[in-house]
């Protein structure tokens, strides 16, 4: 199947202190690995699409270097990319494309938004699957395992068709030397963009609210669990 | 006059406590701004939730009553909530964050040309805008974000605000639907529910969650039974989901769910920012882990130092007198 994922570099959020490194969102990355292994052993393409600054660039070569095929980086400098502006671009970007499956990752990782992946599909008129944990090629049919509140919900989809994945799904390959040198000869077709307005604006960030300082037990296994149902009764009030 | 429509999930014929929660703070809103509060509510069984929704604000109850709502399927999803929010042209559609609503809600945006705050901890009406408050970079942050749009829609975090009853007259209004099967492009094959699931997750007051360090079947077990003694959901975290010890709907954090109970149990789970991304709203945490500089000890209420195995027999025996004695 020829499958085209959209990825997007974002802020390391496991970072204690942010020191502006930059990763591969890591639903994206699970969404390369898995095209990958559904297209193990043939010629379909899976290629990559970014909208993001120039020095996006790196994050576009490790994707490559995983083993996905081309990749088209279009370039907007600056912030205020909301889900509304990005599905916008990706749309237009598809247009003259004819992939059998788009995937995109369930949310960013640092805005956790969650809404791209289904307003790419729309503006496409493509059926559509979020939250895959598995996927799976049955001819022309793609079978998605979907999380949904109560269970996993198995899908038919026809291509072509849109899934966005969980990372719940595999775990994303580091690539080997191998495949970091091939990616450096891969093509990246890259171009500038203008975005459409935002739908929505982040006007400032602040610090959550702070949890009051608890109690650390230590010592006899005893000891600590009578002072902990002391305290859930007579302190917490939660039994 | 303006309204906001407040999206109802349905779960074994009851509504969700996420929804009744967004749709108090939604009833606050709109007294203070003189709008009305309407309600949808779709599937076969819509019109006998209507005087719940009536019982929680809502003025209208919009209802479809057809059974292709019964199970989740975005495209019939999509399609009734079209007609819904069509019919009723609020300023503002509310939901709570359930992965049916996470399903539909970028595409239903797209339909109806709306903006979207999504996941948000809390919302209010600014004049034109609509302003949120949402968790971002796995919760380490709160970003103020805001819409000027004419049609916005919220999605609200479980947890978020308290449920408040407010008499509304619930006036049930039936939306004209038709929906043809022919027309989709996907099929639902099965829906496969994991065992053992006797309380909702997002909805439990008492949560015990599993990690790694609960190892095996036997940790497991206490794990169990400590839940059964406090009447708690059983949650987990991602590492030990991926042992196959704990079903996927177990999951608490930025993949999985959103948690906020009274009580929350940590047995055994290091506290990864991604882990507690779903969790550090609970009231009270305990968290017991036999590594001392474990980060999930900088959140807890009461931290017990020490290895689960040997804690959690005592414990459940020492918690078990207690609940008898109740
Ligand atoms: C994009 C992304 C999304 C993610 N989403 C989620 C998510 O939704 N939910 C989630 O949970 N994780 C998520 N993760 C994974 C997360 O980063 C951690 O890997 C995971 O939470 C670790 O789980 P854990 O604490 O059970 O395991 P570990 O980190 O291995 O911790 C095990 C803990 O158990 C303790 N322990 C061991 N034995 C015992 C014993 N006998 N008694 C007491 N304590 C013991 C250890 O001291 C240790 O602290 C995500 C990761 C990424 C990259
Ligand atoms: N700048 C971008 N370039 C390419 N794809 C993107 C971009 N932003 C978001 N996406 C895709 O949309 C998914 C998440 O959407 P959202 O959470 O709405 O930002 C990501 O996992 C990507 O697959």
């Amino acid at each position: 199947m020829k499958f085209c994922v959209c990825i997007k570099q974002v802020p390391d959020v496991q970072a204690s202190v942010q020191t502006g490194r930059m990763v591969l969102n890591a639903y994206d990355a699970s969404a390369v690995e898995e095209a990958l292994v559904i297209n193990e052993g043939t010629d379909d393409p899976v290629d990559l699409v970014l909208i993001g600054s120039a020095s996006a660039t790196e994050t576009i070569r490790k994707a490559l270097a995983m083993g996905a095929s081309e990749a088209t980086h279009l370039v907007a400098e600056g912030e205020g990319l909301d889900s509304h502006a990005v599905a916008a671009l990706l749309a237009a970007h598809f247009e003259g494309h004819a992939y059998d499956v788009i995937l995109t990752g369930k949310q960013s990782q640092d805005t956790d938004a969650g809404l791209a992946g289904s307003m790419l599909a729309e503006r496409l008129g493509l059926p559509y699957a979020t939250n895959a944990v598995g996927l799976r090629a049955e001819g022309d049919t793609l079978v998605v395992t979907r999380q949904g509140d109560a269970g996993q919900e198995i899908l038919a989809l026809k291509t072509p068709c849109l899934v966005t994945c969980s990372n719940d799904m595999n775990n994303p390959r580091i690539p080997a030397l191998k495949g970091i040198m091939a990616a450096k000869r891969k093509q990246i077709d890259t171009r500038s963009i203008t975005p459409p307005g935002p739908r929505t604006r982040v006007t400032t960030t602040l610090e959550p609210p702070g949890r009051e300082p608890g109690v650390k037990l230590e010592g006899e296994a005893a000891d600590m669990v009578a002072e902990l149902v002391r305290r859930l009764d007579a302190e917490a009030n939660v039994l | 006059m303006s309204s906001i429509l407040c999206l109802l999930s349905v779960q074994d014929g009851r509504i969700k406590r996420s929804s009744l929660e967004a749709m108090s703070h939604a009833n606050t809103l709109a007294r203070a701004e003189g709008w009305s509060l309407e309600a949808v509510l779709l599937g076969s069984k819509a019109a006998d939730l209507a005087e719940t929704a009536g019982r929680h604000g809502a003025d209208r109850v919009l209802v479809i009553k057809d059974p292709v709502f019964d199970s989740h399927l975005n495209a019939p999803l999509l399609a009734g909530l079209e007609a819904v929010v069509k019919a009723a042209s609020p300023r503002l559609v509310v939901a709570a964050s359930t992965e049916s609503v996470k399903d539909v809600l970028g595409a239903l945006a797209v339909r109806c040309d709306a903006a979207v705050l999504p996941d948000v901890a809390s919302f209010s009406v600014q004049g034109e805008r609509i302003v949120c408050e949402r968790p971002v970079m796995a919760a380490k942050k709160l970003a103020r974000t805001e819409s000027s749009h004419p049609l916005v829609f919220v999605s609200v975090r479980s947890g978020s605000y308290e449920v408040k009853e407010a008499q509304g007259a619930g006036t049930v209004v039936d939306v004209p639907f038709q929906f043809d099967a022919a027309t989709l492009g996907l099929t639902l094959r099965e829906i496969v529910k994991s065992a053992g699931d006797t309380v909702d997750l997002s909805e439990a007051r008492v949560v015990v969650a599993a990690g790694r360090g609960v190892r095996d079947a036997s940790g497991k077990a206490l794990v169990d039974e400590l839940a059964s003694i406090t009447g708690a959901a059983i949650g987990a975290s991602r590492a030990v989901v991926e042992t196959g010890l704990f079903p996927a709907t177990a999951q608490i954090g930025q993949t999985g769910k959103v948690v906020s109970p009274d009580l929350y149990f940590a047995v055994g789970i290091s506290g990864a920012v991604q882990h507690t991304a779903g969790m550090a709203n609970s009231r009270v945490i305990v968290a017991i882990n036999k590594d001392p500089d474990a980060p999930i000890f900088d959140l807890a209420t009461y931290g017990l130092v020490g290895d689960c195995f040997t804690i959690l027999p005592l414990l459940n025996a020492e918690l078990k007198k207690v609940m008898a004695s109740r």
